[in-house]
């Protein structure tokens, strides 16, 4: 296996609030490793510590305690300044400046010369689809318009890693399958990936592998059809035609019935598959409209970890 | 390296010309200049030499103040504003964009500078006054004050919220044209604790009376515009002495920059 290109081991922050200095633990115990050309999704609700882990990364803020290393290098190197991209969480830039000014400014900044800057600058625009806007002030862009070029200033310098906060926040749903694609164009040219969300469809359909923090702590790390439970967790039925007296034997089955109008909707649990009910619907001449199997989400594994930290917890403050 | 600096220099130097807040702020100050005029001519004899000082007066004290302003908000607007989440990450070193904003405001403030200064002479050719040479080497005097106090705005603001720091780099631009009459009271004081606490102060605040030169004793005896007046070879020591002052307020700034959190 090759040398991964981001390592964060037990990483801690607290931080020390207001005039009291009272202490919040933002990230508690965070470890993950990013592998070369994998897209990486940080999943967790708000205030796990996804947007605190990445700004450690991105030298914004001194670590607790823990190891960081990006690119080989320590947090804050040059050289691997260089080679990274970052957008940060609700991007702000300066405002005074158009969208083709900040970028050849950030351009300029990796040390690209006027002229390529510029060149670079109008290709980004055009990619994320700012070309109309490139001249307008900053002022006056929309969120999700913020969140383009945004995008388009962490790729100024062709990054080798790519470091998104929340980047689909502020988009409209063309806008996201825009970003996926831009997402998934990285990926084949070759590039690595981090993106925090705390929406998981959006990180579903894209990353390899998958961190979930709960609570300042990296629960379960892996590729996502590991996390996932293969199993059936249940069947959903939708009935056509269904007598009442079909609604009677299929309640005393023990199943959840649910109906608008014409249609009925059967929950059947458990991860065998519904014969019995097929063929009690079949005896009374109903019609099956769709049968549906229902597998683990991610957002079912946050929800159990979540609890399941959350009784951890009351059982050790029980405890004390 | 020299590169990013300049980048980030310019870039402030665009923010604070598209910046509203200082044309108002710098057309006050050409207001104040201008009514000298009225002022000289209510002196019936003495109207150039009054305009002079006025103008003066408040071309340094309207830079000084510009130069607060402008050294507090550039800063904390970063912060604020979270613009600085993207800067840092890219390959540049904390000490640079302090570097780079503070020669952002020189520039910023040189222009300042420059607009009043020609404001103030055109008054005086009003008046058919002669212009001396004085006057230009107290015009590079008062810029090179306005840069002193300008890195001191800095330091203050890489530590501290914009308006205490207003207020710290207030004080010590009082203090700081008042070193000379805190060395003297501090020779006559009784009791020698307090004594030594004046004398410390005013070794540690940049002494600010040597830029403010016209009607002081810099250089020995007393000095005006209006006749004897120190020459350029006393403006490059006292550019050595500002040179010194903005390199220990940028390190320190630097210094506090480099250990705080972005949060
Ligand atoms: N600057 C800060 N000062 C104090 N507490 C903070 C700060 N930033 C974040 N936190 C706290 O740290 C926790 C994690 O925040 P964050 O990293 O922003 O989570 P996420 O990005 O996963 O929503 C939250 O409880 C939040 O309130
Ligand atoms: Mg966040």
């Amino acid at each position: 296996m090759s040398r991964p290109v981001l390592v964060v081991e037990r990483l801690a922050k607290t931080y020390a609030v207001g005039f009291l200095r009272k202490k919040v633990h933002a990230v508690v115990d965070v470890s993950l490793s990013v592998e070369p050309g994998e897209i990486f999704g940080l999943l967790g609700p708000n205030g796990a510590g996804k947007t605190t882990t990445l700004k450690v990364l991105m030298g914004l803020v001194r670590p607790s305690a823990g190891r960081v290393e990006l690119l080989g290098q320590p947090v804050g190197s040059l050289e691997a300044k260089r080679r990274l991209g970052y957008l940060p969480e609700s991007p702000y830039f300066y405002d005074y400046l158009t969208g083709r000014e900040l970028l050849v400014f950030m351009a300029k900044l990796f040390g690209l010369p006027r002229r390529e800057a510029r060149r670079r600058a109008d290709a980004l625009l055009e990619q994320v689809g700012l070309a109309q806007a490139a001249d307008l002030a900053l002022r006056r862009y929309s969120k999700g318009m913020l969140q383009r070029v945004g995008v388009a200033q962490a790729l100024v310098n062709d990054p080798e890693l790519v470091i998104l906060d929340e980047p689909m926040t502020g988009l409209d749903p063309l806008g996201r399958k825009d970003l996926r694609e831009l997402i998934a164009s990285l990926r084949q040219a070759g590039k690595t990936v981090l993106l925090s969300s705390h929406i998981l469809s959006d990180v579903e359909l894209l990353a390899d592998r998958v961190a979930i923090l709960v609570r300042g702590r990296s629960v379960d790390v892996g590729p996502l059809p590991e996390l996932l439970d293969a199993r059936t967790l249940s069947t959903e039925l939708v009935l056509t035609g269904a007598s009442a007296e079909l609604l009677a034997a299929i309640a005393e089955l023990g199943h959840t019935v649910r109906r608008s109008g014409d249609r009925v909707q059967v929950t059947v649990t458990g991860s065998d598959a519904p014969d019995a009910l097929v063929d009690l619907c079949r005896k009374h001449g109903a019609s099956i409209a769709e049968v549906a199997p229902r597998k683990e989400s991610l957002e079912d594994v946050v929800v159990k970890r979540v609890r399941a930290e959350g009784e951890q917890r009351e059982r050790a403050e029980a405890a004390r | 390296m020299i590169g990013r600096i300049l980048t980030i220099g310019l870039n402030t130097f665009r923010e604070a010309i598209r910046n509203k807040i200082l044309y108002s702020l710098l057309f006050f100050a050409v207001l104040v200049i201008v009514g000298s005029l009225a002022f000289g001519a209510l002196s019936v004899h003495e109207e150039v030499r009054l305009t002079t000082d006025l103008g003066l007066a408040g071309m340094s004290l309207f830079s000084i103040l510009i130069a607060i302003f402008v050294g507090v908000n550039l800063v904390y607007k970063e912060l604020e504003r979270k613009t600085i989440y993207s800067l840092i990450p890219k390959p540049i070193h904390r000490y640079q964009f302090v570097v780079g904003k503070f020669l952002g405001m020189v520039l910023t403030l040189g222009v300042q500078v420059a607009i009043m200064g020609a404001v103030l002479q055109l008054v005086l050719l009003l008046q058919d006054a002669e212009l001396s040479g004085a006057l230009y080497r107290m015009m590079a005097l008062i810029f090179l004050e306005v840069i002193v106090v300008t890195a001191v705005a800095v330091l203050f603001s890489s530590f501290s919220t914009p308006f205490l720091s207003g207020l710290f780099t207030l004080g010590i631009f009082l203090i700081g044209r008042s070193v000379p009459d805190l060395r003297r009271i501090s020779r006559k004081l009784k009791s020698p604790a307090a004594a030594l606490l004046l004398d410390g102060v005013a070794r540690v605040v940049p002494n600010l009376r040597l830029f403010y030169a016209t009607g002081s004793d810099a250089g020995g005896g007393h000095v005006t515009v209006h006749g004897l007046f120190p020459d350029w070879s006393y403006v490059a020591s006292a550019g050595g002495y500002a040179l010194l002052c903005v390199a220990i307020a940028l390190m320190l700034a630097s210094l506090f920059f480099s250990r705080r959190d972005f949060i």
